[in-house]
Order: structure tokens, then C-alpha cells, then sequence
């Protein structure tokens, strides 16, 4: 086996998040010497699901107050553990930046086109909640569920008749928003807050504009006319495409966390070699400009390599926008949540809630400018044991978003029969790079987006590396991206003597024990 | 895949061990009845392997997943554990520093993979037992598969002896415990695939 100083490698990636994972699987036929490096003991990245001990040991490496030069990462704290010893910890893997995946979305597909969807258990996300306080402290908060079909708008008993009509003309609009008729009605208004064009146009009360905000999945109260229709076109058109009831998925066990390790594992069996625990130390400066990049890696070792593909994990942007995250595990199934509302709907494993802007009230008796949003994710997902739940809070960071975040948990474990919260982990996330940059052939790959739902823009810095690494000039080689035959069973290439034996499997008859 | 095939109970099995141990020779022999003793490199482009099984009279399909390289900087991923029903531990009985390093790989295994699952300690290069001696005695392996409540045989990829025992037992055993080996999916699963396409959208019957 040559060793790592004595190969020229096509390619070093280093990071294992989710985009350089892709990268790898979309590099996975093509033949390329590929090394895939990351200075973290697991894969993932910013987009990891760790047990709680692996949890233990990001938040100490994350719990600088200040959005630091090292990692958009920052200001971690275990608010609440109980005694290591009490909880298994590799019973959970929590995830750091979940994102639910519109079942439109083009990772889905190209998931599929690739054959990696095999080894992905996708569920589907249910039904969405909007989080309504209680003016009486004697009475619980309440959730209440948007209707997601159209018998579910008509048969619901919480919004009246005549609201129920005006509901139905916005949806209906929604789904063909740019047409001719329908664009005149919002194009003047495309720069407004969202609210105000509901409420101008559809005459959408404060109850039903809650509703239709809260499937913006925004978690800026003013998002705008242009931006919101179209997330929430997305969210119904994507409604029923697997099946009915749903119109978003969670990979199991970690989401997107799992979509990076079985992307690496494309990678690996396409020949690239994995280390993980191993950083780059140090990029020599090319005396040439042709010359191959040479890489110090972490380990001691000098590696040569025409590509090098980085993430940007590490280079959170100075006075950017950052959210608040907050984790929490509490000892009940919260079988409510998770109910099937259309029928013959699979079962699902994720809900949302939205908290409408001035539905969260500190202890200080402050109230929540920004919307808050929840991902409530049954045991289903694989995150917890069975019996509890893990609850993904998130809102804009402000000087008072671990507070609100605190009193959203409080009041939401209210709402469902207060069941124990075991553990809690807050941290902020600031946005790195947006864009894909490159300078000769060292190419920075953007931070993940802080959307609550995947971006399908992440793809395109993807697709965009991978030209560039194979040299893209040919017109049709689009056409072979992430496309691929299955490889179940077959060997492509048995290596030593660089020769290439195709051995198909065929189907043999079941032998008797 | 074959949906005639679909119904069948299918049982997801993991090689794993050092480099070099013969995980790919052992693989391709018992599923194409191949050796090729000039490959001595490590594996590339094998992702799993499907082989039609009958024990106790009742067909299994057993998929078998081969370490893709990913053993020898030990960067196999939590992923590839998932689901398993039962995992053959490779070593080669002509190398000791093979042997030695089988605890990590128990604990590898025990750590990322269910309470229910069978394990199997597998020797190969049985055939070197009479040719160059063997590092590892036969009581050796035996004393370990016991420590870990493992299965335990010996084999030869090259001649092809007792190839077939690990993985029948393997499948015996996961038989035995009980597992839940319906569709190897949990319920809520959602399908994906393009030819899987739904109906039933928001609006999707028509204007009211």
C-alpha cells in the first residue's frame, strides 16, 4: 500500500460536514486519488450528531463567549446533566444543525440518483403546531395544529367558517403564485413584511397569519412578500410527493449527520482514504503555479495534492447574523405530538412548532421579539431511548435568546403535561462564508445555512467544486453528476497491478443449510 | 433489486477487522466461489453483497457489508453499525499483531451495535496453517470468541474449507435470538426512491 507522503492526490478534503461529504460521494466514481481528512474523532462536522460524552467535550471546545476566530460555534453550555453515569451515553446523538429536507428538495434526489438513499432510513416530518399562551396562569398554554390538506382546513373546529374561506384563497393562491394573475397580486408588495401583504390582500387575521407564518420557517418576523411565498409554495408543493401527510423528511438517526457518513462511505469504497482525528497544520505556498499544493497535516505528515477542498467551519464571519440553539431531552414520548393526522400517512417522527413573535415571556417578564421555532423528534429518529424526546429549539440571537429560549422550553413541557427535562445544551451559531471561493486550486466550500429547513442553494457550491476538480469543459458532463449505477454486489475494480475486473454479481439459488 | 425479493427477511452483516485479514478474499469466495491470490491490496468499490441463504428451511437474504478500506485508519462510521443483525470479526491466524488487535475491534463493535447482536470471530488463512505455521492456535481464538460471547471457527478463503459455517451460523444464531428481521426497517420509513412517487398533495382534488 503507498503511503500517504509517497501518493499525488487528485484531491485532499478536509472536514467531513455535509458538503465536503457530498463532494466525496459525487467524486466517489470518478477514479480520482481522494484523501478525506477531519481534525474531529467523528464525521459530521457542523452537521455531527454526537452522544452526550462527544457532547461533553464540543461544548468545552465551544464555550467562548464571542463568536471567535475558530469556529462558527460559540458560547456552548450544558445547562442541565444529570450524573454521567445515569444516562447512556451513546443511547443519543444529537444533532447540532437539524434541518428538515422538503421532499422536493434536489438532495433528495440526488441522493437517490446516486443509489446512497439506500442506506438512509428517511421519516417523515408531521404535523406543524402553533404555540399559543394561556392569559390565565391557571390554565396551560396550547398548541394548536395547522391544518395541513384541504379536508383538514374544512373539518378543523379551531377557525371559523368565514376565515376558514379566506384561508383556503391564500393556500390556493400559494401554490401557483407565479402565475401571470396571481404574481401582479404580490409583486408590488415583494419587499413588504409577509404579514402585511396577508393582511392587506387576504384580509388574514392575527390567528391565521400566525398559521401561515409559521410554515415560512422563517425566524425573522418580517420576512418579506418574496421570500415567504416561495418557502411556503415549497412546503405545499412538497406535500404528498412520498406519501400523504407530509411534506418534509428527517433522515434517522441524526438527520443530516447521517447523509454525511454514508456519503463518506461512497466515498471509501470509490478508493478514498479516510482519517479522521487529522487536521491541516499548515497549506506550503505553491512556488508554482502548476506545482501540486503540499499540506502539513496535523499528524507530522507532508502530503501532495493537485486539489484542496476546504469548509469554512472554522471561519465564522465577523458581525454576521447567529441563532440560538438550545437541546433538551425530556422523559416522555410526547405521543401527542407525533399523532397521524391524514390517513394512511406514515407515522411520523418529527413535529414543528412555531412560537409566534411575543409568545415567549422570560422570568424577567420580557417578551420574544423573533419567532422561536421547535423540532420536537420522537425516539423514532434514534436520537434518544425509547420513552423520551429530544426537543431542537431555535431563534435569532439577541441579548436575551438563552433566557426566552429557557422559557420556551418551560412553557412548552407546560402545554405537554410537564414531563422531566433530563439534559439541556445551549449554543450559538454565527454564518460563515455564503459563497464558494477559490483561489488556483484551493477551494473554500461555504458554511452550513442557518435555515431551519435544507437550502437547496448548498448543493450548488457542491456541484460547482465538482467541475472544477474534474477539469469541467466538456459540455455534457453535467449530465454524470451524482448519477450513478447501483453498486450492490458488484466490484469494480480490484486494485493491485491497476487492473480493472468487473465481476457482476448473479443472482444464485438459495442453498440449503 | 429483484421486488419479487422484497418480501424476503433480510439481515444486514458486517465484516469488519484489520487490513489485510482477508474480509474481501472471505467475501468473494463464499458469495461468487472466487479467489484471486495475487490481489493483496486493500478492497475498493465493494459496497455490499447480496447472497440468498435457506436456514432451517426459510429463506434469508443476507446483505453483507465489507469495510471499503475504512478499517485501516479505523474511520468507520456509526452509520455502517446501524441496523447490523450480526458482525463477523476477521483476523488472519498467520498474524499475531492480526489477533491482538481483535479486543479494539470487539469493543468497536460492542459499543456500536445493539445488545441483540450476534458476533463471530473468524480466523482465516487456514490454509498457511500447514504451509508457513500458524501465530494464533485454535484454543486462542476459541478463549477470545468465549470472553465475548462470540461464535468462533476457522477458514480458508484460498481452498474454500468451512468458508460457508460463519455465515450460516451467524444466521442461525440471529435466528435464535429472535430478532426483528421483517423488512429491516422500522415502521414510519419513508420511501424516496423515484419509482416511488405518491399522491395526495395539499390541494391536489381540486378548486372549492
Amino acid at each position: 500500500m503507498e503511503s500517504l507522503s509517497d501518493t499525488l492526490w487528485d484531491v485532499v478534503i478536509c472536514g467531513t460536514g455535509l458538503q465536503q461529504s457530498l463532494l466525496a460521494l459525487s467524486l466517489s466514481r470518478s477514479g480520482k486519488k481522494i484523501l478525506h481528512i477531519d481534525p474531529k474523532e467523528y464525521y459530521g462536522g457542523p452537521d455531527a450528531a454526537l452522544s452526550l460524552e462527544e457532547a461533553q467535550r464540543w461544548q468545552a471546545e465551544h464555550a467562548s463567549a464571542s463568536a471567535t476566530a475558530s469556529s462558527i460555534f460559540n458560547s456552548a453550555t450544558i445547562l442541565q446533566s444529570p450524573e454521567p453515569a445515569n444516562l447512556p451515553s451513546r443511547s443519543y446523538s444529537l444533532a447540532l444543525s437539524t434541518q428538515i429536507i422538503h421532499t422536493r428538495s434536489a438532495l433528495l434526489s440526488q441522493l437517490v440518483s446516486s443509489r446512497a438513499y439506500r442506506q438512509i432510513e428517511f421519516l417523515s416530518v408531521g404535523s406543524f403546531y402553533v404555540f399559543k399562551p394561556s392569559s390565565d396562569a391557571q390554565i396551560p398554554p396550547t398548541l394548536s395544529r395547522i391544518p395541513s390538506t384541504r379536508e383538514d382546513v374544512f373539518s378543523t373546529t379551531a377557525i371559523p367558517a368565514r376565515a376558514k374561506r379566506s384561508l383556503m384563497k391564500f393556500l390556493k393562491f400559494v401554490l401557483d403564485y407565479d402565475s401571470e394573475s396571481n404574481a401582479e397580486v404580490w409583486r408590488s408588495h415583494a419587499d413588504e413584511p409577509l404579514t402585511t401583504f396577508l393582511a392587506s390582500q387576504f384580509s388574514l387575521d392575527n390567528e391565521l397569519q400566525a398559521y401561515v407564518l409559521a410554515l415560512t420557517m422563517s425566524l425573522d418576523q418580517n420576512v418579506v412578500t418574496r421570500d415567504g411565498l416561495a418557502v411556503i409554495n415549497r412546503h405545499l408543493t412538497s406535500m404528498g410527493v412520498f406519501g400523504p401527510g407530509f411534506a418534509a423528511v428527517y433522515p434517522k438517526w441524526g438527520g443530516l449527520s447521517e447523509v454525511a457518513q454514508v456519503a463518506c462511505r461512497a466515498g471509501a469504497v470509490g478508493g478514498g482514504i479516510y482519517i479522521l482525528g487529522t487536521g491541516i497544520e499548515k497549506v506550503v505556498d505553491q512556488a508554482e503555479v502548476d506545482e501540486p499544493v503540499e499540506v502539513v497535516l496535523s499528524s507530522g505528515t507532508t502530503v501532495k495534492t493537485t486539489w484542496l477542498v476546504l469548509g469554512t467551519e472554522d471561519q465564522p464571519e465577523a458581525g454576521a447574523e447567529q441563532i440560538s440553539r438550545l437541546v433538551a431531552v425530556v422523559t416522555s414520548p410526547l405521543a401527542s405530538l407525533f399523532e397521524v393526522s391524514v390517513e394512511a400517512a406514515p407515522a411520523p417522527a418529527v413535529a414543528v412548532i412555531a412560537y409566534p413573535p411575543g409568545s415567549v415571556i422570560t422570568k424577567d417578564g420580557i417578551a420574544s421579539e423573533q419567532p422561536v421555532y421547535v423540532y420536537a423528534h420522537s425516539s423514532d429518529t434514534g436520537e434518544c431511548p425509547i420513552g423520551q424526546s429530544v426537543l431542537y429549539f431555535t431563534t435569532r440571537t439577541c441579548p436575551l435568546a438563552k433566557a426566552l429560549l429557557e422559557a420556551a422550553l418551560e412553557s412548552l413541557l407546560t402545554a405537554l403535561e410537564s414531563p422531566q427535562c433530563l439534559y439541556q445544551l445551549y449554543y450559538q451559531q454565527s454564518h460563515g462564508s455564503t459563497s464558494i471561493q477559490s483561489k488556483g486550486t484551493l477551494v473554500h466550500l461555504p458554511a452550513p445555512s442557518l435555515n431551519l429547513a435544507f437550502d437547496d442553494s448548498t448543493l450548488e457550491s457542491i456541484h460547482e467544486a465538482w467541475k472544477m476538480v474534474m477539469d469541467g469543459k466538456r459540455e455534457d458532463i453535467d449530465e454524470e453528476y451524482m448519477v450513478f449505477a447501483d453498486r450492490e454486489g458488484e466490484i469494480l475494480a480490484i486494485k493491485s497491478k491497476a487492473r480493472v475486473c468487473t465481476t457482476h454479481f448473479i443472482s444464485i439459488p438459495s442453498d440449503a443449510a | 433489486m429483484a421486488s419479487d425479493d422484497d418480501s424476503l427477511a433480510t439481515l444486514k452483516v458486517l465484516l469488519i477487522g484489520p487490513s489485510g485479514a482477508g474480509k474481501s478474499a472471505l467475501l468473494i469466495r463464499y458469495c461468487d466461489d472466487e479467489f484471486d491470490s495475487e490481489s493483496s491490496t486493500a478492497t475498493i468499490g465493494i459496497d455490499f453483497k447480496i447472497k440468498k441463504l435457506s436456514v432451517r428451511g426459510k429463506p434469508y437474504r443476507l446483505t453483507l457489508f465489507d469495510t471499503a478500506g475504512q478499517e485501516r485508519f479505523r474511520t468507520l462510521s456509526t452509520s455502517f453499525y446501524r441496523g447490523a443483525h450480526g458482525v463477523l470479526l476477521v483476523y488472519d491466524i498467520s498474524s499475531r499483531a492480526s489477533f491482538l488487535s481483535m479486543e479494539k475491534w470487539f469493543e468497536e463493535a460492542e459499543n456500536n451495535t445493539g445488545p441483540d447482536v450476534v458476533l463471530y470471530l473468524v480466523g482465516t488463512k487456514l490454509d498457511k496453517a500447514e504451509v508457513v505455521g500458524r501465530a494464533v492456535s485454535t484454543e486462542e481464538g476459541e478463549e477470545l470468541a468465549r470472553q465475548h460471547g462470540a461464535l468462533f471457527c476457522e477458514v480458508s478463503a484460498k481452498t474454500g474449507e468451512e468458508v460457508r459455517r460463519p455465515f450460516v451460523e451467524v444466521v442461525d444464531g440471529i435466528i435464535r435470538k429472535g430478532l426483528d428481521v421483517g423488512s429491516g426497517r422500522t415502521g414510519g420509513t419513508v420511501k424516496v426512491g423515484a419509482d416511488e412517487e405518491g399522491q395526495g398533495g395539499y390541494l391536489s382534488v381540486c378548486a372549492c
